[in-house]
């Protein structure tokens, strides 16, 4: 059974409507000052990109295209999972909310794996900006800049998919006690925004730098 | 609150239709179309975070107030980058030294 003190209607809510509203609005809000956290990181890649645009491109040819085309992929399977798992908590079906959030796990987990195999294959390769970068040729420190933005924001979502691991496992140990049903399930639909977040942040980090030097490799 | 907000159809058709673009957009890449390959990647990244934000987050089917905070947030990181870039992308269009 629910909670009877979750299902309850907190002292400063008028009603179980209200609440859930207040939660929802509450967690835009947060997730727009996160896109102002990345806002800011993306546009200093822009001004960057357009100061040293060859570098930035030699950089971008220097990617694992398939490796990132791939890695978007599952992360858009694992925004599939999170959505299903939405569905069935808002009709109350709790062995299936139980499965779709280990499938989202696993995919962000599997999204984690390729994306740490491809900084250890950067770092074999030199290409570690301040431990161990060489590059040769007169594009070598635009090519060195293109790396430090490329570590500091695929780094921080990285960061924002171990936090979001983290949260789908309590939403899953909370599954298992029964604390979701099909009128209370808000921290499902919360945790559902954030994923969702995270995966359209990285749609845009492919899309600045997988793609535009993938033509050059 | 028993019904789905959003119907296991339409969560299916917008999964496809990401992979879709993506796959799109790889293909796109692989050309060679100068400054046009960052910019329709961009374009199209913008297509697929819009599906995500609509459907998969539930926007659409949201109240006013979290539309009017979506699009705040976006209309903010606009005034950001439009600004940030009018300043970097007009200097040197005067003839004044370190202008």
């Amino acid at each position: 059974m629910a909670d009877p003190l979750e299902l309850a209607v907190r002292e400063q809510f008028q009603n179980p409507v209200q609440q859930r509203e207040t939660s929802m609005v509450g967690m835009w809000v947060f997730l727009i000052t996160e896109v102002m956290l990345f806002g800011g990181l993306f546009t200093g890649f822009a001004v960057y990109r357009m100061e040293y645009p060859l570098g930035f491109d030699l950089g971008s040819a220097q990617m694992d295209f398939k490796m990132g085309a791939i890695n978007t992929a599952v992360l858009i399977c694992s925004s599939f999972a999170m959505a299903l798992a939405v569905n069935s908590a808002e009709r109350g079906r709790k062995l299936r909310l139980a499965g779709f959030l280990v499938l989202t796990i696993v995919l962000g987990l599997l999204f984690l794996g390729i994306k740490f195999d491809e900084y250890y294959l950067h770092f074999l390769d030199h290409k570690a900006p301040g431990i161990n970068f060489y590059q040769s040729g007169p594009q070598a420190s635009s090519i060195e800049m293109f790396y430090v933005f490329y570590y500091i924001m695929t780094g921080l979502h990285a960061l924002h998919m171990f936090v979001g691991i983290g949260l789908l496992s309590v939403l899953l140990l909370r599954t298992g006690l029964g604390s979701f049903s099909a009128e209370y399930h808000t921290p499902v639909e919360i945790t559902g925004l954030y994923w969702h977040f995270v995966d359209t942040v990285w749609v845009f980090l492919f899309a600045i730098f997988y793609i535009p030097g993938a033509h050059m490799r | 609150m028993s019904q789905p907000t959003v119907s296991i159809k339409t969560y299916t058709f917008t999964w496809l239709a990401l992979l879709g673009l993506t796959l799109l957009t790889s293909l796109i890449g692989l050309l060679d179309l100068g400054l046009f390959n960052l910019v329709t990647a961009i374009v199209i990244a913008g297509i697929k975070a819009s599906l995500i934000a609509f459907f998969f987050m539930h926007a659409f089917y949201e109240s006013k107030l979290v539309r009017v905070v979506l699009a705040g947030g976006v209309l903010w990181f606009l005034i950001l980058i439009s600004l940030t870039l009018g300043d970097y992308l007009t200097r040197g269009l005067l003839p004044f030294p370190g202008k």
